[in-house]
C-alpha cells in the first residue's frame, strides 16, 4: 500500500498548495489574457472550487487540477490583451559598449522588444514567456499547456523567428 | 556567409528545422549544430533577443493577500450547496411555469393610429380589417372553441364559418353565426351584417339580443336603438371614404378625427343639423370641403394647423 496522501481538506495542506501554485498559475493565465485582475479572479475561483472539492481531488493531482481548471475557465472568458512587462534593473554585464549612446539605445530597444512580444500569437507568447521569464522547462510547459514537448519547441522557435524579424533591423551587432 | 556553412553538409539549421531554435534555447543542440549556428550572422541577433528577454519580469503577485481574499469568500459562502441548489431549481422551475402560463394566457393587441388601417389574419383563418383609430385584442392562443376578441373602434370581420367566435364591445357581445360583418363602436354603436348571420347580446338595449342576417344593421346611440336595412355591399371605409345618410354633423366631425389628426372648435355652430354625403380618407382639405361647404359652415385652421375653428 502506498503511503496515504495528505488531505486537501486540511487547511495547512490547502495553504501549501495555494502558496506553491497561486503565483505561477496566475502569471500563466496573465500571459494568456494580459489582464491581471481577470487572471487573479480566475485562479482565486479555481482555488475556491478546489476547497469545495477537497475530498475528491488528491494532493498529487492538485497541481494539474489547478492548471487545467484555470485554463478551461480562461477559455470561457474574453479577448487577449497586451501583457505589461518590466525590465529588471540589472544591465547585462558582458556587453562591452556601455556608452551613454548605447544605454539610450538599449532603453529604446527594450521598449520595442516588449511591444514585439505583444504582437506574437498568444500561443507563442505564452510559451515564450513561460520559458524566458518563468524559467520553466519545456517539459513543465508541455504539462501546463497539455501539449507535447515537440510542439513547445516549435512554438518557441516560431516566437524567436518572429521577434528577430521584427527587431533584427534594430540590431547592428 | 555561404563559406561559413560549407563543409557542414546538409546540416540542419534554424531555417530548415522548426524545432532548431527551441532546442538551442534549451541547450539541446548537438555540439556540431551549436558551433555552426554560433558562426552565422543572425546568431548574434537571436542571442541578444534571448538575453534581453530573460531580463524581463512578469507582474508582481501578492499571494498572501489573495489567500486571505479566498478564505474570506469561503467563509461567506457556507458549505450547504445541496439545499440551496434545490431551492434554486424550484425557484427557476416555478418562474418558467408561471411565465409560460402568462405567455399562453397573454393577449395580443393591434392598434391603428388616426388615418391608418390594418388587416389582421387570425390563426383560424379569419380576417379582420381594423379601421382607423381602433384597437383589437385577443388571447395569444385560442383555446378550444372560445374565440373571443375585444374591439374598440371599428372593424370589418370575415370569419371562418361554424365556430364560436365572439367580439366584446362596449355595448355588448357580438356572436358570430355566419361570416361577414362590420362593428363600429365609437360614440355611437353600429353593427352591420354583410353575409351570414350574427347575434348581438347587449344589456344596453330594449331587446336582450338581436339576430342580424345579410343587409341588416343595429345602431345604438345614447338616445335610441334602431334596427334598419342597408344596401351597400362593403363598408365605405374599406374603400377609403366615409358615407353618411341623415346623420348629425357631430357624427361627421367625430368620424373625421379618426382619419385626420385634427380637433374641431364647434362652439359657434349647431352640431345637430343632419348631413348626407361622404368624405375621403386620403386628403384633409378635400374632406373638409366635402363635408362643411354643403352645410354652409366656414372653417379656419389654427396656427398650429391641428385645430379647425368652425363658424356659420
Amino acid at each position: 500500500m502506498p503511503e496515504k496522501e495528505p488531505s486537501i481538506c486540511e487547511e495547512k495542506n490547502y495553504n501549501k498548495l495555494f502558496r506553491d501554485y497561486y503565483e505561477p498559475v496566475t502569471k500563466y493565465i496573465y500571459y494568456k489574457c494580459g489582464n491581471l485582475q481577470q487572471a487573479e479572479d480566475i485562479v482565486q475561483n479555481v482555488f475556491i472550487k478546489l476547497w469545495k472539492l477537497c475530498a475528491t481531488v488528491t494532493f498529487s493531482k492538485a497541481k494539474s487540477y489547478i492548471y487545467t481548471a484555470s485554463n478551461h475557465s480562461f477559455f470561457n472568458e474574453v479577448a487577449h490583451k497586451k501583457v505589461v512587462l518590466k525590465h529588471q534593473k540589472t544591465i547585462i554585464e558582458n556587453t562591452t559598449h556601455e556608452s551613454p549612446d548605447f544605454l539610450m539605445e538599449i532603453d529604446e530597444f527594450r521598449d520595442k522588444l516588449k511591444n514585439a512580444i505583444n504582437t506574437l500569437n498568444p500561443k507563442e507568447r505564452e510559451v515564450f514567456l513561460l520559458s524566458r521569464i518563468e524559467n520553466k522547462t519545456y517539459k513543465e510547459i508541455a504539462e501546463i499547456t497539455e501539449l507535447t514537448v515537440k510542439a513547445i519547441e516549435r512554438r518557441m522557435g516560431k516566437a524567436l523567428k518572429e521577434l528577430k524579424a521584427i527587431l533584427g533591423k534594430e540590431l547592428k551587432l | 556567409m555561404s563559406n561559413k556553412q560549407d563543409g557542414k553538409r546538409m546540416m540542419k539549421n534554424y531555417d530548415t528545422d522548426d524545432t532548431f531554435l527551441g532546442r538551442w534555447i534549451a541547450g539541446e543542440l548537438s555540439e556540431e549544430e551549436r558551433i555552426a549556428f554560433e558562426k552565422t550572422d543572425v546568431f548574434k541577433q537571436f542571442d541578444f533577443i534571448n538575453k534581453e528577454s530573460q531580463l524581463l519580469q512578469g507582474p508582481n503577485i501578492d499571494t498572501e493577500a489573495a489567500l486571505k481574499k479566498v478564505k474570506q469568500q469561503l467563509e461567506t459562502k457556507p458549505r450547504k450547496p445541496k439545499v440551496v441548489k434545490l431551492w434554486q431549481y424550484m425557484a427557476v422551475a416555478s418562474i418558467v411555469i408561471i411565465s409560460a402560463g402568462f405567455f399562453i394566457n397573454s393577449s395580443k393587441t393591434y392598434t391603428t393610429a388616426i388615418g391608418e388601417t390594418q388587416t389582421i389574419t387570425l390563426i383560424d383563418g379569419s380576417v379582420i380589417n381594423l379601421n382607423a383609430n381602433s384597437s383589437l385584442s385577443h388571447k395569444r392562443y385560442f383555446l378550444s372553441k372560445d374565440k373571443q376578441v375585444t374591439l374598440t373602434g371599428e372593424a370589418y370581420f370575415t370569419i371562418t364559418k361554424g365556430d364560436g367566435f365572439r367580439v366584446e364591445t362596449s355595448k355588448g357581445t357580438v356572436e358570430v353565426l355566419g361570416t361577414q360583418f362590420n362593428i363600429r363602436d365609437r360614440e355611437d354603436f353600429n353593427l352591420k351584417c354583410y353575409e351570414g348571420k350574427v347575434r348581438l347580446n347587449s344589456s344596453k338595449t330594449q331587446k336582450s339580443n338581436y339576430v342580424l342576417t345579410q343587409g341588416m344593421q343595429v345602431s345604438i346611440s345614447s338616445s335610441k336603438t334602431s334596427e334598419t336595412i342597408f344596401k351597400e355591399e362593403t363598408p365605405s371605409w374599406k374603400q377609403g371614404h366615409s358615407t353618411f345618410v341623415d346623420q348629425p354633423i357631430s357624427n361627421v366631425l367625430e368620424e373625421l378625427i379618426h382619419y385626420y389628426p385634427i380637433e374641431f372648435e364647434t362652439n359657434s355652430i349647431n352640431t345637430n343639423r343632419l348631413f348626407t354625403g361622404s368624405f375621403i380618407h386620403s386628403n384633409l382639405d378635400t374632406a373638409l370641403k366635402a363635408t362643411l361647404i354643403p352645410m354652409g359652415i366656414e372653417y379656419k385652421k389654427s396656427d398650429t394647423g391641428n385645430v379647425i375653428v368652425l363658424s356659420e
